[in-house]
């Protein structure tokens, strides 16, 4: 098993098993909770890939998530129910890119991780149980569709990109659910849940040894086919579908977002940098410290929900960054503004030593949420990005990379604009 | 994972939890005070004003920038609303001394930071900078206008609104619209002096080093005069049940059932009403989830939640429009069910297990160490994790139906799309 030494000092042990499963162990002296999550390398953007002797398949938006609902099901009952005889929680979550099960609990950890291997190992879809689940994401996807955050989200994605999947809901469209069937599921199933595309990260007072042999003595062969999956992504052209897209909803005020659309060009620690790199760059726009933010706050143009972020992956990059306002037409002007003025005036080396501080500290009280350091973990393993070098990164990275980013990044040819207005009451 | 409670003057308690088990320093503030509407807006202002600046930090970029060179220091200002007590909350973070470079000082300099945002605002003896008062009213108003953004939220707030309207829990702990058009700046800034000056502050520490911080605090803390002494919820009896159905533009229709439990913190049926609560909502293996959920597939989310200061007990579902009678009705037949005794043996053992396992897990967080004493500073009664859970481990099914047989149906609240023709119409 190999070692690594965490900035906190604590030791993180990780292993991969013979059948290809990845394992992360980090104990937690003094801890009374364990904390378990279960992971595939498997998203609502994975729905275009190979499969044996069938060739290329295309299954509709939704999959990933609908397969999250229903490994709770087992043949004599329900998952809950057996996870609640520890008094353990046990939830899901399903992301573009990952699809992750987990549990917490005070006891009976060891049968619990068991349980939380067997349950993701046994999938039990029925044509009725699956058509019974419809329903319930039915309502999942309408309550969504009341969210303001969540709306104007999809309506930026799906403004923003033409092809690439990261466009579509992560729970698909209501009639994507629909319409989708037992042998999809199970065609999804059979490609991404072999164990050499997942990962398993237990935290917790745990000892490293005993844990890792426990799993090795339970988790499943796998009899169905293996080997390295072939996944495909639609070439995404460098224009975006529409640059300013608006709709209403029965809000209080309107709200603007605005999407940069980047090229996924970083792999490995590049990506790491770069995610590094990035949130500097939105510090410097949207982060309280930030001049900007006073100006926009103080002439009202923006209030407390204004704020920005990065998201990546191998398979696609963008920036968002958004707030509530009154005047969507005068922020954007605005931000046009500080974004010019931050690519044409030299950065401030104080403001950028400062700001990595914050992410230094940050970064350390990270280590005492299991749920934020698992994930994270496992997210960089699918990834291949080298998380144990977060700090080492941070301390490298120089004012001219930051500047580089922003000359770079903030492409507004690849930008799209987001605007959800009140509705006009009679 | 217990405090130790030092006494700072009349009024202030200072409660310690001494541990190496987190990488961070948390530090929490409570001045509690009765919910009325007269004060509640002003007081709800406070979070909103604090964070524009202080005296030694008057923007809030200053203090932003301070907490970042404190490497990650994170301070926040809230209200809290337990039973008819209005909290004002101040927290602090930052990373543990002993993982910092110079890690002492930082933590002086950090705790004192902490108490100057807090404290000591921005402006004059008299008043907060006008500026910052003016632009802060209103995002106060922005805050309370937008509540009807979040659906779940809104009808959640519309019920007790509607159910408590002539009790002081039925004021929302933001305040409300009209009181606010009315606020001076002096008559805020009066109120927030007297709140530091007169009202029972509890100040909560969870680290290392915390006899330096106990020292430091002792030097701050200013010895106050007199106390005011606050006011616990009286009990209301329902008169006859309430249907209220407010429209408004949506996708999902949300159903909100307002009981009266009867029973509060400091009955001896609390403890059964919890586990009557847990069997009834409170977990994926509860009656609502199976039954809503899981079997009519009528729901993503259903579930039930005490209040248990004030003596309530809500029911909230999010739905499609057309099958609001037949959810009302199986959930109505769920607490029916536990009030008839029609627990089953693992019903009630896993309900216990999960919220003693709920219960257990807070040692792994302070802020969940220090939030769940709030009840027991409001009521005056403490009570250890140890007790807690001993009391929910002695509870036994016909403690349950006692328990649940109180619980009485006040008013239930649809909040929905307005309906279209040829829909057919709701009954009361």
């Amino acid at each position: 098993m190999e070692q690594i030494r965490l900035p906190t000092g604590e030791k993180l042990y990780q292993d991969q098993l013979a059948n290809g499963l990845t394992v992360f162990i980090l104990p937690k002296p003094q801890f009374l909770r364990t904390y378990a999550v279960l992971s595939t390398n498997y998203g609502s953007i994975d729905s275009q890939f190979k499969i044996p002797k069938r060739g290329l398949v295309e299954v509709p938006p939704g999959i990933a998530h609908f397969l999250e609902h229903k490994l709770f099901e087992e043949e004599d009952g329900n998952a809950f129910d057996r996870f609640a005889q520890w008094g353990a929680s046990v939830n899901a979550f399903t992301s573009y890119t990952q699809t992750s099960y987990l549990f917490s609990t005070i006891e009976g950890w060891q049968e619990a991780l068991i349980e939380l291997i067997n349950f993701v190992n046994n999938p039990y879809l029925t044509e009725e149980n699956v058509e019974k689940e419809k329903g319930i994401i039915e309502q999942e996807l309408r309550m969504y569709e009341d969210h303001p955050d969540h709306r104007i989200h999809s309506m930026l994605l799906e403004n923003l990109y033409h092809a690439n999947p990261v466009r579509i809901d992560i729970g698909g469209t209501v009639e994507s659910v629909w319409a989708i069937t037992v042998q999809e599921l199970l065609g999804c199933y059979h490609t991404f849940y072999q164990p050499s595309n997942m990962a398993l990260a237990v935290v917790g007072d745990v000892n490293p040894e005993e844990t890792l042999s426990l799993i090795r003595q339970h988790y499943p062969t796998w009899e169905h086919g293996q080997g390295a999956i072939e996944r495909f992504y639609p070439q995404e052209p460098v224009s975006v579908v529409h640059p300013w897209v608006e709709e209403t909803l029965n809000i209080s005020r309107p709200r603007y977002l605005l999407g940069f659309k980047h090229e996924p060009k970083w792999q490995g620690e590049e990506l790491l940098r770069q995610q590094i790199i990035m949130s500097l760059v939105w510090r410097l726009v949207a982060g309280r410290s930030s001049q900007f933010f006073e100006d926009l706050y103080t002439s009202n143009l923006v209030n407390d929900s204004f704020g920005a972020s990065f998201s990546s992956s191998p398979q696609f990059a963008y920036s968002i960054i958004g707030s509530e306002t009154e005047k969507p037409e005068r922020l954007h002007e605005e931000l046009s503004k500080i974004i010019k003025k931050l690519q044409t005036e030299p950065l401030s080396t104080t403001d950028i030593e400062r700001l990595k501080r914050r992410i230094y500290g940050g970064h350390l009280a990270s280590y005492d949420s299991f749920e934020y350091v698992a994930n994270r973990l496992i997210s960089h393993h699918f990834s291949q990005t080298p998380y144990h070098r977060f700090l080492e990164l941070v301390r490298d990275v120089k004012v001219e990379e930051v500047q580089t980013a922003l000359n770079t990044e903030l492409d507004w040819d690849r930008s799209t604009v987001a605007v959800l207005r009140p509705v006009h009451r009679s | 994972m217990n405090f130790v409670q030092c006494n700072l003057g009349a009024g202030v308690r200072l409660h310690m939890c001494e541990t190496d088990k987190f990488k961070s320093l948390t530090c929490k503030m409570f001045i509690q005070q009765d919910l009325q509407t007269q004060t509640a807006t002003s007081t709800a202002l406070i979070p909103f004003l604090v964070r524009r600046g202080s005296q030694e930090f008057p923007s809030t970029l200053q203090i932003a920038r301070e907490l970042e060179y404190l490497y990650a220091a994170d301070f926040s200002s809230d209200i809290l609303k337990i039973g008819e007590r209005q909290i004002l909350e101040f927290y602090f973070q930052m990373v543990d001394a002993t993982l910092l470079p110079q890690g002492e000082q930082q933590l002086e300099r950090g705790l004192r930071t902490f108490w100057d945002i807090a404290t000591n605002p921005a402006g004059s003896s008299q008043a907060f900078v006008e500026d910052y008062f003016i632009q802060e009213k209103h995002s106060l108003k922005q805050e309370l206008e937008g509540l009807m953004n979040e659906k779940r939220a809104y009808a959640l707030n519309r019920a007790t609104a509607l159910m408590c309207a002539q009790e002081p829990f039925g004021i929302y702990k933001y305040g409300d619209l009209d009181t606010l058009g009315k606020l001076e700046n002096s008559q805020v800034f009066e109120h927030f002096q007297s709140l530091w000056a007169h009202y029972p502050l509890d100040i909560f520490l969870v680290g290392t080093n915390l006899d330096v911080v106990a020292n430091l605090f002792g030097q701050l803390v200013e010895k106050r005069a007199e106390i005011q002494k606050l006011k616990l919820p009286k009990r209301i009896q329902v008169v006859e049940p309430r249907f209220v159905e407010e429209t408004t533009e949506m996708q999902q229709t949300i159903l909100i059932l307002g009981y009266r439990t009867n029973c509060s913190y400091l009955d001896e049926d609390y403890y059964p009403l919890l586990v009557g609560n847990g069997i009834l909502g409170g977990f994926p293996h509860s009656k609502l989830f199976m039954n809503v959920r899981e079997k009519a597939s009528l729901a993503y989310y259903v579930g039930s939640s005490i209040e248990g200061s004030k003596g309530l007990l809500t029911i909230n579902a999010g739905i499609n429009g057309e099958n609001q009678e037949r959810t009302l009705q199986i959930i109505q037949e769920q607490l029916r069910a536990i009030q008839q005794g029609d627990i089953s043996g693992d019903e009630l053992e896993q309900t216990k297990r999960g919220l003693i396992s709920a219960m257990t897990s807070m040692n792994d967080y302070p802020g969940g160490i220090i939030d769940r004493n709030l009840m027991g500073i409001i009521h005056g009664e403490m009570r250890s994790i140890d007790q807690v859970i001993e009391a929910i481990r002695q509870v036994h099914k016909e403690d349950v139906v006692r328990a649940m047989e109180k619980v009485v149906l006040d008013t239930t609240y649809v909040l929905r799309a307005p309906r279209q023709e040829g829909d057919s119409h709701g009954t009361n």
